[in-house]
């Protein structure tokens, strides 16, 4: 665990590690160190939130929530947050946010439906698709920076432009994932490997969401890209005097969110082998993913998050979705509970945040 | 107004010298109707120590960022090492050999004390895209033993660090960045007695092995004249003065300022003579 905390403490936020070098006897200093550390991660509080929840439930529901299918059953409620939460947590850094995830999530699944009943290979039509993603995230970027409208008011505009145009083309039906029938064959119990790769394998979703956060936190903790995309949120004009190009680094960041936003549009499509136009669901889908980034630890005005954190708020947001729903608890309270967590994991983000300027941690 | 009132005689550069490292011609800059930069026209000759001075808002910190490829000059034209000089970008400018130290410092508050020493000249691992933290954190601390700036913890966001250590790291980013131009643009102004001692100590030690030259913009007259070897003064958008420190004094410096006060307040009074004219002739018209 702890080494997760180490590596996931954002550039230059405190931690205990060097006391032993400055001659603090091991055996004392280690502990100390540790818990130290543990507590004031900027995860520290969203992970010591979810395992408290966890063992509620553990605790309550006994094997029903501890057995290998609820267990498999938890991956859909979690891992596309994950993904589309990593990408918001680099905007976010930025100090900028993406509205429109949800509506490339929409939009991608049918882009890949046309290009597939136009008969192009269903690979290369879900790489077509991936492409036309990056390209909305460019537009967001070069909107955003060189034309410079707010973030959140240029990816409003292409949140509803997106959703308009899905719903126009789709004529607002529901269509069937092409490459998933393979999935649901009732003639054969095994899945095209196409299929239980892009969403339709159990562990498929759960695969994608863990090797994005992995390498995205190596991005944010260990390459320039990263502490570039710290110093843009933390101090925009500074980090242009030293010569970072500002412009590059958020469009880029644009165009890694869109990104992750189709990836997860085709997993869920083909997980569910339907492509459903509801831009009500896509809109609930945007304000979770970045509600797990923020109960995660990633502040909205810029200069810090973490990667680590936003895994674990989707984890949290599954664990409640699906522990509630074992339960048998109504779905109204689930928002209730998660608005209730969402401003709890806050309180004691910024009151852990007020202990770390002020004891001297670092 | 402004046209009518160029103070002190327009001084430019003498012609290129063998040893000039860096001289710039007539360069102007404008924002929007401000007037920032009139016509400068200055030269820096290799291990040269140039002291800037001038009051607030005479163009010093302009001139820097323009110098330093910040900013891009309106007109006039720049030669380094006798070679046409257009940076394109600061990353461009460092590339040719010129660093600097902003007023503001640059720093990234939520960055650590070594991440910001290497913002943007990042150390890294064989030829892969990942940050040697180690070997920039061993570097980081052997700079600032080198200036004799004490801080424990390298891995401290420098949010967390007093004025005077932030402004240390910032000129220490700049001095240890392979530059052989380096602009100073208030070096001294976050610091106590004690840290400015040792900054100035450090560019004295700088001059003494000669490779790098600097231009460095200061408010107190007596530290140009201890660290610089010639001083220029703006005011007013071009250069009023060009002198040798060793033939120039705190006098001669202050009389300059106070000259141009003199003339401000003249000024100003005249304007508002002839406001007053206007507003009496009003009621007629």
């Amino acid at each position: 665990m702890s080494s997760i905390i180490d590596s996931g403490t954002p550039a230059g936020a405190p931690t205990g590690g060097p006391a032993h070098k400055r001659g603090v006897p091991r055996s004392a200093a280690i502990p100390l160190g540790l818990a130290k550390r543990f507590l004031t991660a900027r995860e520290g509080s969203i992970i010591v939130v979810t395992v408290l929840l966890t063992v509620y439930f553990i605790a309550t529901l006994s094997s029903s929530f501890t057995g290998t299918a609820n267990i498999q059953a938890l991956f859909p409620y979690f891992a596309p947050y994950a993904i589309l939460a990593v990408g918001e947590v680099f905007l976010m850094i930025n100090g900028e946010i993406d509205l429109s995830i949800g509506g490339v999530y929409l939009f991608a699944p049918y882009l890949y439906y046309e290009l597939a009943n136009g008969h192009v290979p269903l690979l290369l039509a879900v790489l077509i698709t991936f492409v036309a993603c990056t390209a909305i995230g460019l537009v967001n970027g070069l909107i955003t920076m060189v034309v410079g409208i707010s973030s959140f008011i240029t990816t409003l505009g292409t949140l509803f432009t997106l959703e308009g145009f899905t719903l126009i083309i789709s004529h607002a039906e529901q269509v069937t994932a092409p490459g998933s029938q393979l999935a649901v064959s009732a003639t054969s119990n095994s899945l095209s490997s196409f299929a239980s790769v892009f969403g339709a394998g159990t562990y498929s979703e759960l695969i994608w969401a863990v090797v994005i956060v992995a390498i995205m936190h190596v991005v944010l903790t260990q390459t320039s890209w990263g502490s570039h995309t710290i110093a843009v949120g933390s101090n925009k004009l500074g980090a242009a005097e030293a010569g970072v190009r500002v412009r590059w680094v958020v469009i880029r960041n644009f165009m890694v969110c869109s990104t992750f936003a189709g990836i997860v549009g085709i997993l869920e499509a083909i997980r569910t082998s339907s492509i459903t136009p509801d831009p009500s669901g896509a809109g609930v889908l945007t304000l979770s993913a970045i509600a797990c980034a923020v109960i995660g630890g990633t502040l909205l005005i810029g200069g810090a998050g973490t990667v680590i954190g936003a895994l674990i708020g989707a984890l949290f947001l599954g664990i409640l979705q699906d522990g509630l729903a074992i339960k048998g608890v109504n779905a109204d309270y689930l928002d209730f509970y998660l608005g209730l967590a969402i401003l709890l994991a806050m309180a004691i983000n910024t009151y852990v945040g007020r202990v770390r300027k002020g004891s001297g941690l670092g | 107004m402004a046209d009518q009132a160029i103070p002190g005689e327009h001084i430019v550069a003498p012609a290129s010298s063998e040893d000039d490292v860096l001289r710039v011609e007539h360069i102007a800059k404008s924002f929007g109707p401000v007037t920032a930069l009139r016509d400068v026209s200055l030269h820096l000759k290799k291990g040269e120590v140039l002291g800037l001075l001038g009051d607030n808002g005479a163009g010093k910190s302009t001139l820097i960022k323009i110098l330093c490829g910040f900013q891009k000059q309106g007109s006039g034209k720049m030669w380094l090492k006798g070679e046409p000089y257009e940076p394109k970008s600061v990353e461009n400018a460092r590339a040719l050999g010129i660093d600097v130290v902003y007023q503001d410092l640059a720093l990234i508050d939520d960055l650590s004390v070594y991440e910001n020493m290497f913002l943007c000249r990042e150390e890294r691992r064989g030829g892969l895209p990942f940050l040697d933290k180690r070997r920039m954190k061993k570097e980081t601390r052997k700079a600032l033993d080198d200036i004799g700036i004490n801080l424990p913890r390298l891995e401290v966001p420098v949010a967390r660090l007093s004025g005077g250590q932030r402004q240390s790291i910032a000129v220490a980013r700049g001095v240890y960045s392979q530059a052989d131009i380096l602009l100073l643009d208030e070096p001294l102004a976050a610091m106590g007695a004690k840290e400015g001692a040792m900054i100035l100590d450090l560019i004295a030690r700088l001059k003494a092995e000669g490779k790098l030259s600097i231009i460095m913009i200061l408010h107190n007259y007596v530290h140009v004249l201890e660290s610089c070897d010639r001083v220029n003064m703006i005011t007013d958008g071009v250069i009023a003065l060009d002198k040798p420190t060793a033939d120039t004094s705190v006098e001669e410096l202050t009389e300059i300022v106070v000259d141009e006060y003199r003339r401000a307040r003249a000024a100003a009074q005249a304007e508002e003579a002839a406001m007053r004219g206007v507003s009496v002739a009003e009621p007629g018209v």
